[in-house]
Parts: structure tokens; sequence; C-alpha cells
């Protein structure tokens, strides 16, 4: 029986990076992936924000030489009514021009990169194997060793065993990893299943047509997202696993695909679909626990993605990264039990990958409530021809920062330049309250002050004094103690 | 002007090679519920006297998301991956 430092299953973004992190650790470390090639089962979205510069700048250094790159600067959001007429197209801020600094000021918004997970997987893995880590392709992890209740290592399918100090599961939304250790089954409604279509299209009409911009898709129906890749788009769209579902998963699609501005797009570019798949994609409100004795887990296999627009592959990365670290750690001290492993859940959440999480919650609610409901989604799209200068999608849609501190900028910024927002944010931002900061809530009430004649002669301090006692929630708002 | 609708079976490629069998189905548990014929993109899930029935040979077509598993409140489905170097191959991207 061969032994191990570290085992990762699995060897998407998330494996690969932890494999990379260990074996620079000097730690002696073997990656599992079921594919002939890291890569080849995966599909997603898949473009990587401005954030990466900051934290992978090694992987994104070498993303232009590959094959299906395109750079992106902003993301144009494109409207559609209840008749499928297209009502409003609109681009998000964009970015500095070099692309390459991570930037959190509203001027330089979102830069970032489209590249096919066939590109980039194969890319991060072999960062891993320069380092030094074995990577095993065509080998599937069917098992994990248990010993009293810690794992101790992996099984193939072939039977073969594997020991290791510390196992990083990156198998994954399915983990096998995770069930098998006993952390957890089905996600039970915390699931989104993404049903993708990959369309091939001529590179000169692509580039002439969308430039350097990701596109979005709304409407009363839903929204999909539409990546652009250098001479490929994909269009996909996600929904929670949940008894509500009620149609196929290539419905979904097949409704955008409906929409005469699409198919206007399509034929122009010359685009035709070739490639379909569905995955799932978890978009959770909290992470369940993610660490058990001998065993971390990173990634989808977590439940990582963020929960304001179920990004996922820098999550992958970075939690990846975070286990690896704590695994040398861990291993250093000669204790890998289920209470020295806790330290990969204080680590994750004191990290960036923390700050994500912080609001994961208010974060799902506001999709969850909102934007999936065809009602609110009407309003919405009024709101949005009301104020169709202005870009109130940013507010979900900037990468340039972590989420949460964008969420802020963008909030601020359109205070400033629309007071109306304050009472939209009242009525449809309301299960956000406590990620918004206490100075923002402040000013929301203050400026409804403003239009209450009654109340308008009132001080500011009293009348939010006055507010607070009456209202349990709005002290709770201004006192937040989640922002200390 | 250019219409598409998406052929599942023209849309998806699958290596060679045996599987094996990695979707495990307990017909007891079953409730008949549909759920998991709604969420398959790949349509390997019928109802039939008020029991889920899984096709044949799922192996060539399944598109390997698990959401038959995850949508199953029975916990009738149990889901694993094929044989490696068999299964779903993503072509293109």
């Amino acid at each position: 029986m061969e032994k191990y430092d570290v085992v990762v299953v699995g060897g998407g973004p998330g494996g690969a990076y932890a494999a990379k992190t260990a074996a620079e650790k000097g730690l002696k470390t073997v990656c599992f992936e079921r594919g002939e090639l890291p890569g080849e089962k995966n599909s997603s979205g898949a473009g990587l924000g401005t954030r990466w510069w900051r934290d992978f700048p090694e992987i994104m250094g070498r993303l232009p030489d590959l094959p299906s790159y395109r750079k992106i600067d902003m993301i144009v959001i494109k409207v559609v009514d209840e008749e499928n007429r297209l009502r409003l197209v609109q681009g998000t801020t964009g970015s500095d021009r070099d692309g390459s600094r991570h930037s959190g000021s509203l001027d330089k918004g979102m830069a970032g990169t489209s590249i096919y997970r066939r590109d980039l997987d194969p890319l991060i893995a072999d960062l891993a194997v320069a380092a030094g880590a074995e990577l095993r392709t065509s080998t599937l992890v069917t098992d994990v060793i248990m010993d009293a209740g810690v794992v101790t290592g992996v099984r193939t399918e072939k039977g073969e065993e594997f020991k290791a100090e510390v196992v990083i599961a990156a198998d994954g939304a399915m983990s096998t990893v995770a069930r098998k250790a006993g952390m957890r089954n089905r996600w039970g409604g915390g699931c989104t299943l993404v049903p993708q279509v990959d369309f091939a299209c001529d590179r000169k009409k692509l580039d002439a047509a969308v430039g350097n911009a990701e596109w979005c898709w709304f409407g009363p129906f839903n929204g999909a997202y539409q990546i652009n890749f250098s001479e490929s788009f994909h269009l996909g769209a996600g929904q929670w696993l949940r008894p509500d579902w009620d149609t196929k998963p290539q419905d979904v699609l097949n409704r955008v695909m409906e929409i005469p501005a699409f198919r206007q797009f399509c034929w122009l570019v010359e685009a035709e679909p070739r490639e379909f798949q569905s995955h799932m994609l978890p978009w959770l409100k909290q992470p369940p626990k993610t660490y058990a004795g001998g065993v971390m887990l990173v990634g989808d296999a977590a439940g990582f993605p963020c929960p304001l627009d179920a990004e996922g592959i820098w999550h992958a990365c970075m939690s990846g990264r975070i286990a690896a670290e704590t695994a040398a750690w861990a291993i250093s001290k000669g204790d890998v039990s289920e209470r020295a492993l806790a330290e990969y859940e204080r680590r994750w959440k004191a990290s960036k990958l923390g700050d994500e999480h912080r609001f994961g919650p208010e974060f799902v609610d506001v999709w969850d409530h909102s934007i999936f409901d065809p009602e609110l989604m009407k309003k919405l799209i009024q709101f949005l021809l009301e104020f169709s200068e202005l870009h109130p999608f940013a507010v979900l849609f900037d990468w340039s920062d972590d989420h949460v501190n964008c969420l802020n900028q963008h909030m601020e910024h359109l205070m400033d330049i629309m007071p109306e927002f304050s009472d939209f944010g009242k009525k449809y931002l309301q299960p956000l309250s406590s990620a918004i900061s206490p100075q923002l809530v402040r000013r929301v009430l203050l400026q409804a002050k403003l239009k209450m004649p009654l109340v308008r002669s009132l001080s500011d301090d009293l009348f939010l004094k006055i507010l607070a006692r009456l209202n349990r929630r709005v002290a709770t708002a201004l006192d937040n103690p989640r922002w200390r | 002007m250019t219409e598409f609708k998406i052929d599942v079976k023209k849309l998806v490629f699958h290596k060679e090679g045996d599987t094996g069998d990695f979707i495990k189905y307990e017909r007891e548990k079953c409730d008949g519920c549909g759920m998991c014929v709604l969420v398959c993109a790949a349509s390997l899930w019928s109802v039939k006297d008020g029991k889920a029935k899984l096709a044949p040979r799922y192996g060539e077509r399944c598109m390997e998301c698990a959401a038959c598993w995850d949508i199953c409140e029975r916990e009738a489905i149990d889901f694993s991956y094929p044989a490696s170097g068999t299964g779903i191959t993503i072509k293109y991207g």
C-alpha cells in the first residue's frame, strides 16, 4: 500500500491548486482524477474576475496563450419583457485598460477572463505537477479508508488502497469522499442544476458583436448567462433542485433561445449549438461543516460557490490553498484529528473566502425571493426602464472586488445619484438588510425622512433614535454586530 | 431567423467502454413522484405503475449531473460515477 502525506481527490481547479500548494510545502502529494485528462468531465461558465490577478497571478499570466481565451472588461445585461421584446441593454462599468490590477474602485469595474475548463483545468494541474505533486488520471476513487472515525486513505475502483495523513476532497458537488466519510448526503434544496449549451460561431463576427464583454439575459422567465469565449459562447441558466422544479433543464434554455434578439445575434455571428451538458452547482447560504478527522472538503464538494452569484472557481482555488496549508500545519504538529483540522474552518472563515460567506443567507435570499419570482421580475424590468441610464445591475455583477465590498460600494453610488433607490431598496432588497453596512442603513432612513413632512424637522439623531426604539430590526441594522 | 431547440442526443458525447452500473435504484423506497423524470436532461427516467424506471442502457446517455440523486427526497436513488475513462466527455468546452 502506497503512503502519502496528502491525497487529493479530484483534479479540477480546487484539487489541483490544493495539490500544488501541498507539494510546494514539501509534502508527498498525489492527486486523483477520474477523467483521462483534468477538465475532461468539467464545463462551467466560466469567467474569472479581477481578484484572480491579486490571488492567482501565476494562473492569470498564462491564460492569454490558451485557445478559448477572451479578455473581459464588462458585463452587458439584456432585459426582455413578457412579449420577448428586448427592452433594455445595460452595460456595467468598464475596467482599466491593462486589466491586470486588482481594483476595488467603482471607476475600474470589472475585468476578467473567459476560459474553457478544458483549457483551465489542465493548466492548474500542470502547475501542480511542476511543483512536485503526482497526478494520476483515469483513476476513480470510490471509497475512503476509515480508522476509528478518522479518514486515513482512499480506495479506487480497482481496489487499490492509498494511505494518507490527510485527504483533501475536491470531488465536486456529489463528493464521494464527503458521503463515504459520513459528512453529508444530498444537498436537500441547496444545490442548483445548470443546463448549459455551447455554441460555435465565427470568431471575427463574435469579436465585432460582443467585444470584451460577457452577456446576461433577464426576463420574466428567469436569468441566463452568456459567457463569450474566443470563437464560441456558453448559454446557461441555473435553478435550485427543489420540489417546485417544474420543467426539463433544457427547456429553461429553449425559452431563452426563443428571444428574437438572441436569435438575431446567433444569425449575425453564425452560431450553431454544438454541445450540451447539465451540471450541479451548490448555491448555499452557508457551507456545511468542511472538515472531519483526516479530511477537508474544498470547492463545490464543500459548497463554497459565492452565495451572491454562484461563481465557484476562485472559491475552489482559495479553499484548496487554505486546506493544503492547514494540512502542512497539522502534519507538522502530528495531529490530524477532527479537532486539529477545525483550524481549516477557522482559517477560511478569517480569509477573503469567509468574507464572501459572511452574508450568505442575505445574498441567497435576494435571488430566492426576488429575481426568480416572475412577478417581481416584471417590476424590476419596469424599474430598470425608468432608470435605464443607471446601472443597478452592477450591484450584482461586479467582480472587481470581493462581492460584499462591491455591493456596498454600488449601493452607496446608487444612493448618491438616485435617492429613489431607497424606496426600491426598502421594498425589494430588504432581505439584504444585514449585509448592508450601518452607515448605509442610516442613509436610507434619513433619505426617507426627507419625504415625511411631519418628521422632517426632527434632528437626524433624534429621528433615528425614535425609529430604533419603535422597530427592533432598525435597531439591529443600525448596530449590526456583523460589521464589527 | 435562426431557430434552435436543444437536441440532447446530438449534443452530448460519450466515450466507448463499459461504464459499469453506477446508478442504484431502490424500487421499494420510490413513491413515484416523478421528480427524477423532470430533472433528467437525458430523459433516462420514466414512471410506470407508480414507480420510477431507469432506462436499461443509461450509461450510454447519462450526463453524470447526479440531479436524480439530489432531488429524490425518498433517497431511492444512489449515484456514483462511471468507470474511469468512460462516460460523458466534454468535447468542446
